[in-house]
């Protein structure tokens, strides 16, 4: 009876977790190669490819820094620019962390990379209430070599496209 | 969108899965089953004198059981609930309970630890990499090898047919018609030691070339040691020895015996207590013991606590089990104090066991002996 | 009556010439200060089986014990082959000849049976072998017999105890990540094994990253970090039944790095809002918060003192990680780490005078432990990257995780005595990192 009607709820639960996970997942998933099933040419300006690509989706940081350097502004200036017209996306903000770290700092300190570009997209004019930010921390190299070079564009923040409202 | 489709289908294909797994796999099996270890129930003391009573009277035991201690009643076995008790089905993700007669080793290691695995940290050959964000090892310290004895002097690896013995033996044979009083001894060595633990960290990178430089020059050291114990033993002890208690002491009471009965006197009655041992005596002594003083299996608290020993010898050279017992402790818990007893007998029987090399003539000087064991030393190695 | 004839006239000799007798001159004193440092050699010869269904067990039993104390590298067992002795009946009296004669120092003899209604029932004693003495008095254990791993872990933990005054350690879970898949999207789920790697178990699946599971003070619960929202979050998870709830959190907030509070009722815990991290306190029954921090820094990998009464923490405030030290509920704090490099992942010892941490210098990770008041630092272990040391319940081991560099990089769980001896890995059957080291178990 009992293991009856925890199977149940448990069955559920799963079911429940396996159908919102993925989507979830896939929303911020640290590759940022991702876009969730937002397609689209490249060449179509409007595309989440075309910001992946051509305006750039990234910016990368110096060691244990969140501050911007001139050529990441000059990318949040695009994405800016891109999002204000294309103002039916939200976006959230991955901020990543080498694996030359603990796990939990790297977690704190990709949470400021992130921040710090948000603020950033916000003092170019786009509504704060379409820009979330997550951590990934070390979890998601995108580079899995253990040299600087890898290091290098593992320490950066993405801004991922996503449809509709953030919250 | 196929992409979509491909998603749906194998979402769908997924669940099913899933679904089929929860019933039949039984992924959701809650805990293992209860282990119920009720808990140490000590035996009772009466049941202790009983079982110690049999010990002694090993032919009554041979048939009796030990009784099982009453159960205390919170000791009872918790039931183990219906939910807990789920069914057992095969649990594809929970790996087999590893062989039971080896603690299970890790299916690959980063490198092969050298020789042996119990005692060697997994040398972890470092990648040339590493090398290079490397401060060069310009230290010209000795660097102590790790080895997995710890000793006041480093020993190096010994010839390999040697037996490891805590004395170095040279290899007796029975000799022909003679009256043999030694035991036929295979040569033993003393095992390999390093003068001080070596942590990972402290050591370089690149392996040290084994024929290291020794750290220590000895005659050094067994001078300051004679200088110390010189002045430790000046001033003799006034207090006369107290009269053994016949009954405990048989070797006391036959000595005592044969003096009164005016047999064998010349070393049994006015046995000369002769010139107090000399410093180099004494540190023979010492030494001995020491090197089957192993502090390595103490706690903290037992490593940070001093007892004094007492232990009579016998004429032999041989400690008189009976008789050592714990005098006082410093420093540490009184069950620390117990165990840093412990480890203090264990030096003085094992090394004692073929009888101290001490000086006949000087019997009276050496029949009692207070041992200090202070491991203050030995606690930063 | 000869004897006591001989004892008198033993005692009339003494006091028949005291002169002689007295000459010599109280007790020879001597001062040991140099011993040796080296595994202990015991012998645990297999259980008397006494019922014939109980022989594999009283084989098994024994084997696991041998572990246990091999495994501490404090003893060093003296294999079966090697034996001369045999024991055949648990209460007669040991031929210690036999075990001195192979140099075994401490001798563990037991018996096994089973008592029909599927338990187990132990019996065992220790033996000093050279003092020809039982040490302690023989004891007994009762169990189900699935349970007899627990049960031949008691009785090493009580050999352990008995002999090196330490307490015992091996009858204990660790909860850890399981991790599998490349490095760029390892998967990773929650699961718990014993101290020595053997009964693992899953507790979540590997649906979402989850990071740094914390036992609770008893090991009924576990906290952790999951990512099951998208956004890291808290978890509170039973480990009986595997039963999961998400603590409270803010909207647009992270909460990670959670850490039971030694009487079970607190999270302590990191949150970041607007990319800043402080530290929280979270009541579990209430889900009501108090900031602890109020920092730019990064304030996070708290821990609490044994006694609650303080917390040890990681933060950047000076510029580069270090570790402080503050009252639990706040205000200010003192750094306690000095040394060169990067400080991290502070863990207060179980005894409360040491805190353990990960230290990051000269492109190399360590393992270390100081005195809590920053003094007397010692570096343990150095690799590619050594993180997030975890205490044995009695203080005197760490486990922690090892990576090693590379794509083919991979995490496992490794264990140190804290004297920087005994490296050794635990087996997890792949990847593992994150080890939170349970208490002794009932």
């Amino acid at each position: 009876m009992t293991y009856l009607s925890k199977t149940i709820i448990l069955v559920a639960g799963l079911a429940l977790a396996a159908c919102t996970n993925p989507d979830r997942f896939a929303d911020g998933d640290g590759s940022g190669t991702g876009g969730a099933g937002l397609s689209g040419a490249a060449s179509d300006p409007t595309s989440s490819a075309y910001f992946q690509q051509a305006v750039g989706d990234r910016v990368l940081f110096a060691v244990d820094q969140s501050t911007l350097s001139a050529q990441a502004q000059s990318t949040l200036d695009a994405q800016a620019q891109w999002l204000m017209t294309n103002s039916d996306y939200t976006a959230v903000i991955e901020g990543h962390a080498d694996e030359q770290g603990t796990r939990e700092y790297n977690l704190a300190l990709g949470a400021r990379r992130a921040n710090s570009v948000r603020d950033y997209l916000v003092s170019r004019g786009v509504a704060d209430n379409r820009l979330r930010t997550v951590s990934y921390g070390k979890e998601r190299p995108i580079e899995i070599c253990s040299e600087e070079a890898c290091y290098t564009k593992n320490r950066r923040a993405v801004t991922v496209l996503a449809a509709g409202s953030v919250s | 969108m196929p992409r979509v489709n491909t998603g749906q289908i194998i979402s769908g294909t997924a669940h099913l899965a899933v679904i089929g797994w929860v019933f039949f796999g039984g992924v959701l099996q809650s805990d293992p089953p209860q282990v119920e270890v009720v808990e140490a129930v000590a035996v009772s003391s009466e049941e202790y004198a009983a079982i110690m009573a049999r010990q002694s009277a090993p032919e009554a035991a041979a048939d009796v059981d030990t009784p099982e201690p009453p159960e205390a009643g919170e000791a009872a076995p918790a039931l183990s609930s219906g939910t807990d008790a789920a069914p057992e089905v095969n649990r594809p993700e929970v790996s087999d309970t590893p062989p039971p007669d080896a603690r299970p080793e890790a299916p690959e290691r980063p490198a092969p630890a050298p020789t042996d695995v119990t005692d060697t940290p997994p040398a972890l050959t470092a990648p040339s990499e590493d090398t290079a964000a490397l401060v060069p090892e310009t230290s010209l310290r000795p660097q102590p090898r790790p080895a997995p004895r710890v000793a006041p002097e480093p020993v190096a690896p010994s010839e390999p047919d040697v037996r490891v013995d805590d004395v170095a033996r040279p290899e007796v044979a029975p000799e022909e018609g003679a009256d043999a009083v030694e035991d036929q001894q295979e040569a033993t060595a003393p095992e390999e030691a390093t003068t001080e633990i070596v942590t990972e960290a402290e050591r370089p990178e690149t392996p040290v070339p084994t024929a290291s430089v020794r750290p220590r020059a000895r005659p050094t050291r067994l001078a300051e040691a004679e200088a110390d114990t010189e002045t430790a033993t000046a001033p003799p002890e006034p207090t006369p020895p107290e009269p053994t208690p016949p009954d405990t002491d048989r070797d006391a009471v036959s000595d005592a015996l044969a003096a009164a009965l005016g047999q064998d006197s010349a070393p049994a009655e006015r046995r000369p207590s002769g010139p107090p041992l000399s410093a180099g005596e004494k540190d023979a002594l010492r030494v001995a013991v020491q090197q089957c003083w192993n502090v390595g299996s103490l706690s903290s608290d037992a490593l940070a606590t001093t007892v004094v020993v007492a232990v009579s010898m016998a004429e032999t050279g041989k400690p008189e089990m009976s008789s050592i017992r714990m005098l006082s402790h410093t420093g540490g818990s009184a069950s620390a104090a117990q165990q840093a007893y412990e480890a203090a007998r264990r030096a003085i029987i094992r090394c004692g066991a073929d009888g101290f090399d001490l000086p006949q003539e000087k019997y009276a000087q050496w029949r009692d002996i207070e041992m200090t064991f202070n491991p203050e030393k030995m606690r930063i190695k | 009556m000869i004897r006591s004839f001989l004892t008198l006239l033993a005692a009339l000799t003494f006091w028949a010439m005291p002169a002689t007798a007295q000459e010599n001159s109280g007790p020879l004193r001597l001062e040991i200060t140099e011993g040796v440092i080296e595994p202990m050699p015991f012998a645990v010869p297999d259980l008397v089986a006494e019922s014939a269904q109980a022989r594999d067990l009283a084989t098994r039993i024994a084997r696991v014990i041998a572990a246990d104390l091999s495994g501490t590298g404090l003893f060093r067992e003296i294999p079966a082959e090697a034996h001369i002795g045999r024991i055949t009946n648990f209460d007669s009296p040991v031929q210690f000849a036999d075990w001195r004669a192979i140099n075994a120092q401490a001798l563990v003899t037991g018996a096994v049976s089973l008592d029909g209604a599927g338990r187990v029932v132990v019996k065992f004693r220790i033996h000093d072998v050279f003092a020809g003495q039982e040490l302690g008095r023989g004891q007994q254990l009762v169990g189900e017999e699935d349970g007899w791993r627990r049960i031949a872990h008691k009785v090493a933990d009580q050999v352990y105890s008995r002999i090196t005054g330490e307490g015992g350690y091996f009858d204990s879970r660790v909860v850890f990540v399981s991790e599998s898949g490349p490095k760029g999207e390892r998967a990773k789920r929650l699961a718990i094994v014993d101290y020595d790697g053997a009964n693992l178990r899953y507790l979540t699946d590997a649906s979402t990253i989850v990071l740094a599971p914390r036992f609770s003070p008893t090991g009924d619960r576990v906290l952790y970090t999951s990512y099951e929202t998208g956004f890291p979050r808290i978890y509170l998870l039973d480990v009986a039944d595997v039963g999961r709830r998400a603590l409270p959190t803010l909207d647009g907030t992270m909460s990670f790095a959670p850490r039971f509070s030694p009487d079970g009722r607190t999270v302590l815990y990191s949150l970041t809002q607007g990319g800043n991290t402080d530290l929280y306190t979270m009541d579990i029954a209430s889900g009501a918060s108090v900031r602890l921090t109020n920092a730019p820094s990064i304030e996070t990998a708290p821990s609490y003192s044994p006694d609650g009464s303080r917390i040890v923490f990681e933060s950047d405030r000076s510029g580069s990680p270090q570790l402080y030290i503050m009252e639990a509920r706040g205000g200010e704090a003192q750094r306690i780490s000095f040394g060169r490099g990067r400080y991290g992942t502070p863990v207060w010892s179980p005894r409360g005078d040491l805190v353990a941490f990960t230290k990051q210098a000269e492109g190399r990770f360590h393992i270390g432990v100081m005195r809590t008041d920053g003094s007397e630092e010692r570096l343990l272990t150095a690799s590619f990257l050594d993180e997030g040391p975890t205490w044995a319940p009695n203080g005197r081991v760490i486990m922690f995780t090892r990576e090693t560099r590379g794509e083919q990089g991979e995490a496992r769980l490794y264990t140190v005595d804290i004297t920087g001896r005994n490296l050794r890995q635990v087996p997890t059957n792949g990847g593992a990192s994150d080890p939170s080291w349970g208490p002794l178990q009932e």
